[in-house]
């Protein structure tokens, strides 16, 4: 649920590299940037666990389910950051995590690219 | 014309994982990428990242982490704060099966944590590492740092070739107790026999969860030998091993000690009373149950609040933030035990 009360602000040009990125808002907020080509996504840059910077993790698709010795694949479609410390999952549009999506997650800002600027709603 | 020559048994060797990725698919590409993998050696398991460490514990020079005693100083010491962090240097000299090599890197190792460490800032101790194939060996090197006070305990690595109460090991926990150091036990190690009592697993999911197994068997030979009646001023503490389990495995050995004691007739006390005494375990990683009053009442269960000391396991990726490992519902004298108390008084510290 999105507080309506919240402000665009500008974060980082385009120009950022595809991947995972820190950002720090004038309030001191840290949140995780990540791009894929066009596509942008941000979440608070704290692991709701232990407090681990997010950022410094990786972005990947999610394992899909399979069977035990199944051939075991990637679905890029659902894009997940993994949590450079403990190796837990979030969707990086939901921020919810995914061994426990109902009880675990981090906070996900909207994001937009505008007039060359990438702009997130926080 | 009749075959002149047969060779049966040629081997060939990738040169690197480089090698073999373009024959991967792209998750197990990932795969090895996100584990730094290398080639493929006996008993191997990947661990999950690289080096078994956070992602953020590389130093800004790429080495290993843990190799930069001023980046763990900023990164782990005065991020939270810490008065004393004790060293167990994982350098498994017991594996080595030459015993010359393998205790002359047991003294280097000893000597790079007091001169390289130690030495850099008063907050690091010391453990001694010691070869647990050649437990005289050991014996003199624990004498040689036990005047140094930099040094707070022995370590040894939980996955033994034999468990530790058998009488060869013997002279390592004599000279420990003479020298007043608590002997660790860290998870990790591994000897000639599998990993567990039923072989060998195929993941490290299996590895890491299992390990408990290993301190289970080291903690009953150590009772049931007779080392801590043997020796009742050592003390032995149980380094990253969990400690939920503790509970079920003492009733079982409480119960078969009373029907069983005939052929042990050394322990004269139940053994749950002898671990409680002689006996302390290391916070990380904390069981984290769905609901933490259950670990609570395993506390409560072990029924000892010097038991337990608290523990990050920097810089490796099930690190425990020391801020954020501890449930809220432990009360504060229980805590403040934990977080240093238990372990001031262990090792002689403040």
């Amino acid at each position: 649920m999105r507080r309506s009360s919240m402000a665009w602000v500008d974060v980082a040009a385009t120009s950022l590299a595809d991947g995972v990125h820190h950002v720090e808002l004038d309030d001191g907020r840290g949140i995780a940037l990540l791009r894929r080509g066009g596509q942008w996504w941000a979440l608070r840059d704290v692991c709701p666990h232990q407090g681990a910077r997010l950022s410094g993790g990786t972005m990947r698709g999610r394992v899909a389910p399979c069977l035990p010795g199944e051939e075991i694949s990637l679905n890029d479609e659902e894009p997940v950051l993994v949590c450079p410390w403990h190796g837990w999952e979030f969707d990086v549009v939901t921020g919810r995590s995914l061994a426990d999506p109902c009880r675990q997650r981090v906070r996900s800002y909207d994001v937009k690219v505008e007039a060359g600027r990438v702009w997130v709603q926080a | 014309m009749a075959l002149q020559l047969i060779d049966t048994d040629v081997h060939n060797y990738p040169a690197s994982m480089a090698t073999l990725t373009p024959y991967l698919s792209r998750h197990w590409q990932g795969y090895v990428e996100q584990s730094g993998m290398k080639t493929p050696a006996a008993s191997m398991y990947p661990k999950v990242f690289a080096a078994a460490a956070r992602r953020d514990a590389w130093p800004p020079n790429g080495n290993q982490p843990g190799s930069d005693p001023d980046f763990a100083r900023r990164q782990l010491l005065d991020e939270y704060d810490i008065d004393v962090a004790i060293l167990n240097p994982l350098v498994a000299a017991s594996s080595l099966h030459n015993h010359d090599l393998a205790n002359a890197l047991m003294r280097a190792v000893n000597e790079w944590t007091a001169h390289d460490w130690c030495a850099a800032d008063g907050r690091w101790r010391g453990s001694i590492a010691v070869n647990s194939r050649d437990p005289e060996a050991s014996a003199r090197e624990i004498e040689h740092w036990a005047q140094d006070g930099r040094f707070v305990q022995v370590l040894l690595l939980v996955r033994s070739h034999a468990p530790y109460g058998q009488r060869q090991f013997r002279p390592i926990f004599r000279a420990a107790a003479e020298a007043g150091l608590p002997v660790g036990i860290h998870f990790g190690g591994g000897g000639d026999v599998p990993i567990t009592a039923c072989g060998w697993p195929s993941y490290y999911i299996e590895d890491h969860t299992v390990m408990s197994q290993a301190f289970e068997t080291q903690l009953v030979s150590l009772v049931c030998e007779g080392v801590f009646s043997e020796l009742p001023d050592l003390r032995v503490v149980l380094i990253e091993g969990g400690f939920a389990w503790l509970p079920a495995l003492l009733w079982r050995l409480d119960k078969n000690w009373r029907g069983l004691r005939s052929e042990v007739p050394w322990l004269t006390e139940l053994p749950g009373d002898i671990v409680r005494r002689q006996v302390r375990a290391t916070t990380q990683p904390m069981e984290e149950p769905d609901n933490p009053e259950h670990l609570l009442q395993i506390l409560d269960m072990i029924h000892c609040d010097e038991f337990l000391m608290f523990s990050t396991d920097y810089p490796h990726w099930d690190f425990d933030a020391p801020d954020r490992a501890l449930p809220k519902q432990i009360p504060e004298v229980l805590r403040r035990r934990i977080l240093a108390d238990n372990a001031a008084q262990l090792y002689g510290l403040g």
